[in-house]
């Protein structure tokens, strides 16, 4: 059977939901305080043409900038547990400490922007952000797509959130799959990226501690 | 172009929907854990950075590709090779977090030069030269390049300034722009040397090691062994850094030059392992009762008295034992490390006349063997010998599988190793490469 139609049906039958909770990694040891250290500027963060969950476009910077941005790449049908899954649920528990601390409610806006454009239209995106787009407590999380991948690449490209084949061949046989490390980017006010998390090492008091660092500058 | 991107793309998107479960494997044991695209079975190349001899080839510094594919017509063979168009002490090499590139310098300057491996793994290309390390730092000798997430830290050996071993770390972006400096401590009994660093992410800590500075390495080592004063110039700790304010934090004194550290991958252990280089031994870096980390001698590698000069380690997958190369009688030796506390040497073999880098496939079934540690203390005459040299592990003896002989293919000094694959090219192709 061919590979797009394995793929189409495989879309029909699995509608997009939030992914379950999975844990962030054990984090056994003392972080430095907040404002002990300096986040450097590691680069500028990119911009371009995206879609809002209603279907509008606008630009990244008008999500990335005035507040301090947590940034992550997800594509809807992920489900590879440290991947996609992860990251949801860790801003997700970012969204609840965020909104418990008044000095950093009105600081913080999440951005999930999905890089399978193809598939994540507004209104897949708009289903998988269920009850999250709504504005609690000063907090504002986006869910973004872009209207195709000619749009998408200069973003991906931009913030080095790489997608590469990989090729398993343990059995003999070559398999493509489609591996990517998730990046969670930390961008200031001003656009600037100041922090890379990798999936693999994602933890909210850690990120806390960063925006924290950041505020106090 | 971008219409057959796009479309393979989705259907990649797609794959991934299909194979989201499948645990990814690393290729390496010393890679940094932001590594991604690890190679799961059989690797197809072993990338070897080269260091140009005069009159030999283009006598210029190298990245050579060769095929390990045993499946592959070119088995055992050269297939490419990328100049850099000049000579300058080509040491050390590390991939990018993305593993698109590889970024290789000399010890001779400063120059960084970084290759893509993304777009065609078979068919490296040198596509920039970072030239604002000594500018920018003041350090010159990049020799680790270590990746973390969106950039690399860049260990020196030394500096600009006096030459001498005192150096630091520097931090680039992946575009290679530069972000910052973290010099290696000079008090509270640092001796502000470096060497190789290493990082354990769920323990907010880089380790790192010292080595010596530029008016060492680049000395005749007949002549060095014999100057009292500069043999003391050798580095004498390690440091044990916080990793995210990239401050040190504990000094470990660690005589006679430590060199390549490697973290145990295995799930929940908590230490580190390497070699001192003067005085042959084996240092485990663990943290002691009340948490801070310390440093403590575990076990003697040949004969110290006879100076094997331990040159390069690494460690098995699962923490269970390490691969040491000396250098000086060329030999191969394996330690049980069941116990890290106590390493225990259980085979060795003569694998050369002079030995150096040593790397070993994830599943420790092949291991490869590089001869060059620095131009001038490469043997002379027929002791000479410039290879890689592939065996086959079967956890019982090493078994000879290929040669390259670099001599004769013209090549160089062959130095440095990094495994690649043919099937780990870049999904979204820069528009520039396109």
């Amino acid at each position: 059977m061919d590979i797009s139609v394995v793929a189409a049906l495989l879309w029909l039958a699995a509608a997009p939901t939030p992914p379950p909770a999975d844990e962030p990694p054990r984090m056994d040891f003392d972080l430095p305080e907040p404002g002990t250290y300096e986040l450097h500027r590691i680069m500028r963060a990119p911009d371009g043409p995206v879609l809002t969950v209603d279907g509008e476009l606008d630009r990244l910077s008008q999500f990335t900038r005035g507040r301090i941005t947590l940034l992550g790449f997800i594509y809807t049908s992920c489900t590879n547990p440290q991947g996609c899954p992860l990251a949801y649920r860790v801003f997700d528990r970012l969204k609840d400490e965020i909104r418990a601390t008044p000095a950093l409610k009105d600081q913080v806006q999440l951005v999930t922007l999905s890089f399978d454009p193809a598939r994540d239209s507004p209104s897949v995106m708009k289903r998988y952000a269920g009850s999250q787009l709504e504005d609690e407590g000063g907090l504002r999380w986006f869910f973004l797509t872009t209207p195709s991948v000619r749009e998408l690449l200069p973003l991906v490209e931009g913030f080095g959130q790489d997608v590469q084949y990989a090729e398993d061949r343990s059995t003999g046989r070559p398999i493509r799959q489609l591996s990517h490390v998730l990046k969670v980017f930390l961008i200031d006010r001003a656009g600037d990226v100041r922090e890379i998390y990798t999936s693999t090492f994602l933890h909210p008091r850690a990120i806390i501690g960063d925006i924290k660092t950041l505020l106090m500058e | 172009m971008l219409k057959k991107s796009i479309a393979s793309i989705s259907a990649a998107v797609a794959i991934a929907t299909l194979l989201g479960g499948l645990a990814a494997h690393a290729d390496e044991t010393c890679n940094s854990p932001y590594m991604a695209k690890l190679i799961k079975g059989q690797e197809d190349y072993v990338y070897v950075w080269t260091l140009g001899v005069e009159g030999l080839g283009d006598g210029s510094d190298k990245l050579v590709t060769v095929d390990v594919d045993p499946k592959s017509k070119s088995y055992g063979k050269v297939i490419g090779q990328v100049s850099v168009g000049t000579r300058g002490e080509a040491h050390h090499m590390g991939f990018t977090d993305d593993r698109r590139r590889i970024w290789a310098g000399g010890l001779a300057g400063s120059d960084i030069y970084v290759f893509d491996i993304g777009t065609d793994p078979g068919r490296p290309k040198l596509v920039k030269t970072i030239k604002d390390l000594a500018a920018r730092t003041g350090y010159i000798g990049p020799h680790t390049y270590y990746a973390l997430p969106g950039r690399m830290l860049v260990q020196a050996l030394s500096n600009e300034k006096d030459k001498g071993g005192v150096t630091g770390i520097a931090s680039y972006n992946n575009e290679g722009e530069f972000i910052a400096r973290y010099p290696m401590p000079v008090d509270g009994g640092g001796d502000g040397y470096g060497y190789d660093l290493a990082v354990n992410p769920t323990k907010n800590v880089l380790l790192t090691s010292s080595f010596a500075g530029y008016a060492n390495y680049m000395r005749p080592l007949g002549e060095l062994i014999k100057d009292e004063a500069a043999m003391k110039r050798f580095g004498n700790t390690m440091v044990a850094w916080d990793l995210k304010s990239m401050k040190p934090k504990t000094i470990m004194q660690v005589p006679g030059a430590p060199l390549e550290i490697r973290w145990s991958l295995k799930p929940g252990d908590d230490w580190a392992i390497t070699a001192a280089a003067l005085t042959s031994k084996l240092w485990l870096v663990r943290p002691g009762a009340g948490g801070q980390w310390q440093a403590k001698e575990v076990g003697t590698i040949g004969d110290p008295a006879k100076i094997p000069l331990p040159v390069d380690i690494s460690i098995r997958a699962d923490g269970k034992g390490l691969w040491v190369n000396t250098f000086m009688d060329g030999m191969t030796r394996y330690f049980d490390l069941s116990n890290p506390e106590a390493p225990k040497q259980t085979y060795e073999k003569h694998t050369g006349a002079q030995v150096n880098m040593i790397s070993q496939s994830w599943d420790g079934t092949r291991v490869y063997i590089t001869s060059s540690l620095l131009a001038n203390w490469d043997k002379g005459g027929a002791d000479n010998e410039q290879f890689l040299r592939g065996f086959r592990w079967d956890g019982r003896a090493l078994t000879p599988a290929f040669e390259v002989d670099f001599t004769k293919e013209k090549l160089g000094r062959a130095h440095h190793m990094k495994l690649g694959s043919k099937v780990l090219r870049t999904a979204y192709v820069a528009p520039d490469a396109r």
